[in-house]
């Protein structure tokens, strides 16, 4: 994403207009506009004029609007990439220029008079690639909001790592990007298991060279393998699967490059959620240290370890986890931006709260992306959870909530009653 | 005469199916008076013999025209007259079969099925029933031309011109019997059985990696004469060539390159044998942590276990301290309903047959085959040495020497004849979870899997679940014998027909069209935790174990921590539950791609093989339990 244009005062008021550029540019658009903002992109929208005659006259006219939104859609994948014949024959081509398949949909009444459109007309934005987007905040820019800006328009494009979580028999290619995990095409074949007999055993071995075919030509299709910005592609599967698979795409592929690239990763199951697995994985976290969905990856599996060693210093839920912040005990705070997309601006300044006063007492604060695997895990989780630095008991810290509110309600009372 | 130009138009195709021909007297000009006594005497007493025209389904104009045909001889005439009436039958049950197809697909047939008539019709399925109700209102006369017409339709739609799937070409087998005359059977079959004293049972071999469950399943083959000589020396030249000669008994067992190559068992293999009083059905399953997904699908067909431990130095300790498999497939085994366990103790010649070695294992296993939940009673141990062939079929010879002087007990052939088959729920109705398609001879899908509870036969159509599709069952086969009917326990390779082999997966559970097995996306259930060492919370991501598949659930809830002992809610909603407790949970499955798909599911209450679950999460198994109620 680019940044254009920028104009936020002391108090939060102001107006930033940036310009996505690929799929998690939308993702943060997403996460950046909120319901009451008003967002100005541009739009066709077909206007319908009536001649002194009487003749109805409809035309498309480009233009730029101003919506106060009232509802903002999301789709990773609207159209899963229609490949033409002319890409297939020379797949390095389409590798390289991956076409965007997430949408962004925001609609509300137009809040600026045009003369083409009345306000307080009905419209919903496309937010297209390389259309500047201008976001007045509803509530003025917090710092979550500003923060988000400031991570979307550092460089660094498009997918960084390719996974393939394979089984026997099923595989599912996804790409990670800083805050998006996409997958793009998923693979189910039945094979036939092995028999004591010997045919069975060829049933078997034909199903998988099939399936190995059919994998090899779907990665051709889906992995931008040859993209420079693809760190690396990470081949997962349980048994000795990944191994098959490797070799089968090294006697395929006649670029060198793949093999380079590839990482062979051991996860227990062949589910998408694996995944999680892969970002933990020592071959992985060498060579990712620094990308965020590694380190939401690294969080997620400190707080798992937590709950099981200690369980005192693992808290998780909004309620909880806000006390044990009164208490100034979280070390790492782990928290959804799922929680910040929230349409009451009231439980949206809750959480800005509760992450600038972890900050402000010094705790680390990690927020997941809830397109990526861990952090759909944290949203089972309420999306809210808490290292503690020291461990507190929840029955004690809620008896003593308790205790406190009775100790104010009482004091309320006297002082009504002495007044 | 307008009459016999009918029936001359309707008898020329006919005369092609019927061997005689019925034309080539040519005396449809003219019948004589005393003919015409003979054929009204002839037919009145063929009538006696078969009934009135609606009844035998045979016109008069058919029989007297056969008469003339026979020169009046009643008995020819008869003879014939029976045989017709036999394949009026035969082809009123094909029709009613196919009808029922039909119906199911379209549920517009009902002027076929009114205007096809019948005398009886065998087939006992609620369209056959149908069809007769249908035929009772039309009258005879206009029934008995379409007699004809049908057999013709018949053969034609037989040829699938008309059928509007022309793809199908296999024919749908009948069924043979009413579901109340097939239970009687059943019944009838096993009490002879008993007698007999071949019961049939299944058994899975379970243990830690390397202990030798593949070697001493293929020397036990090959002892009891169910693995030829040609295939061992094979077996044993190629693993010698290979580098691997320890592995050559396994190889019977272990058929993959990849298997062979790698000298693991990676999934299951299926085998059978018999002993003097029972048959067997053994499923080696694979001892590697990787293939546990393999080894429950195999555990979860199975009846009894076998249990293999290495005896050796060292690596009995390895199987059995925590994460090894000796542990887990034991504990496993147990949730999947496995009540009875042989434990051999192998590798005995490696510690030079030591009776203190064999007691120390037997001792360190007792108490835990009793923590797991095995009766000590249905707990059998007994030292082989399977590589040599040691106690399993026999016990003697040279090899053997250093045993007996300790060992007095029973062989494995011996403690396996004493199995007790558990009861089998034959009434209920048929639960076949799929485990393994292929293709089979021929045309059409084969299917392998456990036949959990009920009795089905060959003609039997079947739904698959999860989907809307149904299948008819070509042909049953349990191991590796034709059968026409199959009952609760067996586990069996269906031969599918009417059905795109797309429509199948592995997972899937067959069910009758009448009876589907209820599909579940949400439900609740109570589980045992095992020695985890993150405990459960709401919201844990995890595997659920079902039969033959794995799909990723959710913990959504913590309803309640129960008492093991008492199942007593301890506390309900608990924030986290941990290990070695017992507790109420609700289990939602995750979406794969855009939408969740249900799984077919029954409470154990309903159906107990089909309300066991496992719960695995990052490759360990954290939980088993029972299906309590299914919420969506």
């Amino acid at each position: 994403m680019k940044l254009v244009n920028k104009h936020i005062d002391k108090h939060g008021t102001g107006h930033v207009t940036i310009r996505p550029e690929d799929d998690e540019d939308m993702w943060h658009l997403y996460n950046l506009i909120q319901e009451g903002d008003s967002v100005r992109a541009p739009a066709i929208r077909r206007v319908q004029k009536v001649s002194s005659t009487g003749s109805v006259d409809s035309q498309r006219v480009k233009l730029n609007l101003t919506l106060k939104v009232t509802r903002v859609e999301f789709s990773s994948s609207t159209a899963a990439s229609t490949t033409s014949p002319e890409d297939s024959s020379d797949p390095s081509s389409s590798a390289t220029q991956q076409i965007p398949t997430a949408a962004l949909h925001i609609s509300g009444p137009v809040v600026v008079e045009n003369q083409h459109v009345r306000l307080g007309a009905f419209h919903t934005l496309d937010i297209e690639v390389q259309r500047d987007v201008r976001i007045e905040k509803f509530e003025g820019w917090d710092s979550i909001a500003i923060s988000r800006v400031e991570e979307s328009i550092i460089p660094g494009k498009g997918a960084e790592v390719a996974a393939l979580v394979c089984g026997e028999g099923t595989v599912a290619f996804c790409l990670l990007s800083q805050h998006m995990t996409v997958v793009t095409h998923r693979l189910a074949f039945s094979i036939p298991r092995k028999s004591g007999s010997s045919s069975g055993a060829t049933q078997h071995e034909k199903g998988l060279t099939k399936f190995y075919g059919a994998l090899f030509d779907a990665f051709i299709r889906h992995v931008p393998y040859a993209n420079v910005g693809l760190k690396a592609i990470v081949i997962a599967s349980p048994g000795w699967v990944r191994d098959a698979v490797y070799d089968y795409m090294v006697g395929e592929a006649s670029r060198r490059g793949i093999r380079d690239k590839v990482v062979k990763v051991h996860i227990s199951s062949p589910h998408v959620h694996s995944l999680v697995e892969v970002l933990k994985s020592p071959e992985i976290v060498a060579q990712l240290k620094e990308t965020k969905f590694a380190r939401e990856g690294i969080v997620l599996d400190k707080f798992f370890k937590m709950l099981g060693t200690d369980e005192m210093r693992a808290w998780y839920g909004p309620d909880h986890v806000v006390l044990a912040a009164d208490r100034g005990a979280i070390g790492t705070l782990l928290i959804s931006d799922e929680l910040f997309r929230a349409s009451n601006p009231v439980i949206r300044k809750k959480y800005v709260g509760l992450v600038e006063a972890v900050q402000q007492k010094g705790g680390e604060v990690v927020i997941f992306s809830s397109m990526h695997e861990s952090g759909q895990q944290l949203n089972q989780l309420t999306g809210l959870a808490a290292i503690l630095t020291f461990p507190l008991d929840i029955e004690i810290v809620e008896a003593e909530e308790k205790e406190e509110a009775e100790r104010i309600r009482l004091a309320t009372e006297a002082e009504l009653d002495v007044g | 005469m307008v009459a016999r130009h009918k029936l001359f138009k309707s008898m020329k195709l006919d005369a092609q199916l019927d061997d005689d021909d019925v034309l080539s007297d040519g005396g449809e000009e003219y019948t004589s008076p005393e003919h015409q006594a003979l054929l009204n005497d002839g037919l009145d007493r063929i009538r006696e013999l078969i009934g009135s025209a609606d009844v035998s389904g045979l016109s008069d104009d058919q029989i007297s025209d056969v008469l003339w045909n026979c020169h009046f001889d009643i008995e020819e005439t008869t003879q014939w007259a029976l045989e017709e009436q036999e394949k009026i039958h035969q082809a009123q049950e094909r029709k009613a079969a196919r009808e029922r197809e039909k119906a199911q697909k379209l549920l517009v047939q009902k002027q076929l099925a009114e205007a096809k008539s019948a005398s009886s019709s065998r087939a006992a399925s609620p369209m056959g029933n149908l069809a007769r109700g249908g035929k009772k209102g039309t009258p005879a006369k206009k029934v008995t031309p379409s007699v004809n017409l049908d057999q013709r339709q018949l053969d034609l739609s037989g040829l699938n011109l008309t059928n509007n799937e022309p793809t199908r070409v296999e024919e749908a087998p009948k069924v043979n019997f009413a579901q109340d005359k097939l239970l009687e059977e059943v019944r009838k079959s096993m009490e002879s059985q008993g007698e007999k004293g071949k019961q049939r049972l299944s058994l899975v071999v379970i243990g830690h990696v390397d202990a030798g469950k593949s070697t001493l399943m293929g020397r036990l083959l090959y002892e009891l004469g169910r693995m030829d000589e040609r295939t061992r020396t094979a077996n044993e030249r190629n693993s010698v060539k290979a580098g691997k000669s320890s592995f050559s008994w396994a190889w019977g067992l272990d058929g993959t390159a990849e298997e062979r190559e790698r000298g693991i068992t990676m999934d299951v293999a299926l085998q059978s044998f018999s002993t003097t009083q029972r048959q067997i059905t053994v499923l080696d399953a694979p001892g590697h942590k990787e293939f546990i997904p393999n080894m429950i699908s195999g555990a979860s067909q199975a009846d009894c276990a076998l249990l293999v431990v290495d005896a050796s130095t060292g690596e009995f300790e390895a199987g059995f301290d925590r994460g090894g498999q000796t542990r887990e497939h034991l504990i496993l085994a147990r949730s999947l309903g496995v009540a009875q366990v042989i434990v051999a103790i192998n590798k005995l010649d490696q510690v030079q047959w030591e009776k203190d070695r064999y007691d120390d294992i037997c001792a360190l296993l007792r108490p835990f085959l009793i923590q797991s939940g095995f009766h000590p009673s249905k707990t059998k141990f007994l030292p082989v040495g399977a590589m040599l062939g040691v106690n399993l079929a026999t016990c003697e010879g040279d090899d053997a020497k250093q045993l007996l002087q300790w060992y007095k007990g029973p062989t494995l052939v011996d403690l396996l004849d004493k199995l007790e088959p558990p009861s089998r729920d034959i009434a209920a109705p048929v639960r076949i979870p799929i485990s393994n398609i292929f293709k089979g001879q021929g045309s059409g899908t084969s299917v392998a899997g456990r036949l959990l509870s009920g009795v089905v036969q060959v003609g039997e159509r079947l739904r698959i679940l999860p989907g809307d599709e149904t299948a008819v069952v070509k042909s049953i086969e349990v191991e590796e014998e034709n059968v026409p009917w199959a009952m609760a326990g067996s586990n069996l390779t269906l031969a599918l027909v009417s059905v795109d082999s797309i429509q199948l997966t592995i997972g899937s559970v067959l069910c009758p069209p009448a009876d589907p097995v209820p599909l579940a996306s949400n439900f609740t259930a109570r589980i045992i935790i095992f020695d985890v060492q993150v405990p459960i919370i709401s919201g844990a991501m995890v595997e659920l174990f079902h039969h033959s598949r794995d799909v990723p659930a959710t913990i959504s809830k913590l309803i309640a921590t129960l008492d093991r002992t008492s199942g007593k809610v301890v506390k309900s909603n608990p924030r986290v539950v941990a290990k070695a407790s017992s507790a109420e949970v609700q289990i939602t499955l995750r979406s794969v791609g855009s939408s969740v798909r249900p799984i077919p599911l029954e409470p154990y209450a309903v159906n107990k093989a089909m309300g066991r679950i496992l719960i695995r999460r990052e490759g360990e198994t954290i939980a088993a339990g029972v299906v309590m109620e299914i919420l969506g």
